[in-house]
C-alpha cells in the first residue's frame, strides 16, 4: 500500500505545479489587461484621413452608417479651427461646417492637453483622435461628432 | 417710419429672446463607480451639450455615452458594451428640466447662488426623475451650473456580476460642471 502511494504522488505533484502555472498565467494576463493604458495617439496609425466638411456631410448623409463606418477607428480630420472651447481646466477644439453649424468636436489625450493653447480660430489643423460617436443634438438641433485622446499632427 | 421702427422692434425682441438661453458644447460630466476593491470605474465626459434658459428656469444637458474616457481599454469596452451602456443602441444620456425655485436665483447680478432642480434623468432608454439641488454661478455674461448626486444603477436596468461582486458601486456619484454663455 505505502509502494501504491508512493506512485500515485508525482502525478498528484505534476496536478498541482500545472494548475498553480495556469492560475499564475491567467492571473498574469488579467493583471496586464486591467493596468492597461491607451497608447500615445500620435503614436498610432489613423484607419482614415478626412476633411472636416466632407465628414461632418457624412454624418448628416446617413448617421448611422457613416457610425459603423468609424466605429471604435483613429481618424485624422483636416479643417479649420472654429471655437476653442473651455472645459474646465482643459481646452476642446471645435470644427463648425458654418452651413449647417454641425460640429466636430475634439477632446484631448492627457499628454497632450496644452496643445489647443497653440491654436486659435481660423487656423488650418489637422488632428488625430479616436472617434466616439456623432449624434444629432436635440438640443442644439446639428449633429455633433466627438473625439476623444485626440492629439495635434504637426 | 413706423416699419423702420418695426423691425428695430422685431429685432430687438429676437436678440433678447436669444440671449435667454444659454449653452455650450463643453459641459463636463464626471461618474465615479469606484469600490474599494476596484478604483478603475471612473469617468469623464467633456463634451456634453447643455442649455440653461434663464427667463423659464429650463434645464437640458446631452452627453454622447462613448465620449465618456476611461483609463483603461477594457473598462472602456465594457462600458460600451451590450451587457452595460449599449451604447450602440442607447447614444446619448439625456437629462430635461428646470430650476424648482428660480426666484432664488439673479440671472442679471453677478453672484453665487443655489437652487433646486427637478427633472427627467434617461439613460439606457430608461427614464427616471431626478431631484438635485444645484450652485449657479453668475459672472459677467457667463453662467456656471454645478450640481453633485448619485444614482441607482438598477433603477436604469444596469446589473451584472461587477456590481454584485462589489467591483462596481451600486450607486455611483455623479458631478455635472457646465460653463454656459
Amino acid at each position: 500500500m505505502p509502494e501504491q502511494l508512493k506512485k500515485k504522488k508525482p502525478w498528484v505533484k505534476r496536478i498541482l505545479i500545472a494548475v498553480l502555472a495556469i492560475v499564475v498565467v491567467l492571473s498574469g494576463i488579467y493583471w496586464y489587461v486591467a493596468t492597461e493604458k491607451f497608447s500615445d495617439t500620435k503614436d498610432r496609425k489613423a484607419d482614415y484621413t478626412v476633411n472636416a466638411i466632407d465628414f461632418i456631410r457624412e454624418f448628416e448623409k446617413n448617421q448611422k452608417e457613416a457610425n459603423d463606418k468609424y466605429k471604435d477607428k483613429i481618424i485624422t480630420v483636416n479643417g479649420i479651427v472654429s471655437e476653442i472651447e473651455a472645459a474646465d481646466t482643459t481646452m476642446n477644439i471645435k470644427m463648425m461646417d458654418t452651413v449647417s453649424k454641425s460640429i466636430i468636436i475634439f477632446t484631448f489625450q492627457e499628454q497632450h492637453l496644452s496643445e489647443p493653447k497653440t491654436v486659435k480660430a481660423g487656423d488650418a489643423v489637422s488632428i488625430k483622435g479616436s472617434f466616439s460617436a456623432g449624434i444629432f443634438s436635440d438640443i442644439l438641433e446639428v449633429i455633433k461628432i466627438d473625439f476623444k485622446r485626440s492629439a495635434l499632427n504637426k | 417710419m413706423k416699419k423702420f421702427i418695426l423691425f428695430l422692434s422685431v429685432v430687438a425682441i429676437t436678440n433678447s429672446l436669444f440671449a435667454q438661453k444659454k449653452t455650450t458644447t463643453s459641459a463636463i460630466v464626471r461618474f465615479d463607480a469606484s469600490t474599494s476593491i476596484d478604483n478603475m470605474p471612473k469617468a469623464e465626459n467633456k463634451t456634453v451639450i447643455a442649455a440653461i434658459n434663464t427667463t423659464t428656469g429650463s434645464l437640458a444637458f446631452e452627453a454622447t455615452v462613448k465620449n465618456f474616457s476611461f483609463s483603461n481599454p477594457m473598462m472602456q469596452d465594457h462600458f460600451n458594451g451590450p451587457s452595460w451602456l449599449d451604447s450602440d443602441k442607447h447614444p446619448t444620456f439625456t437629462y430635461k428640466g428646470n430650476i424648482t425655485d428660480l426666484s432664488a436665483v439673479n440671472f442679471a447680478k453677478e453672484g453665487v447662488y443655489q437652487v433646486n432642480t427637478e427633472g427627467a434623468l434617461t439613460i439606457k432608454g430608461v427614464e427616471q426623475k431626478l431631484v438635485t439641488p444645484a450652485t449657479i454661478t453668475v459672472k459677467g455674461s457667463s453662467i456656471l451650473a454645478v450640481a453633485d448626486f448619485s444614482i441607482k444603477l438598477s433603477d436604469f436596468g444596469i446589473t451584472g456580476a461587477p456590481i454584485d461582486g462589489g467591483k462596481v458601486t451600486k450607486e455611483p456619484k455623479i458631478n455635472v460642471s457646465a460653463e454656459l454663455k
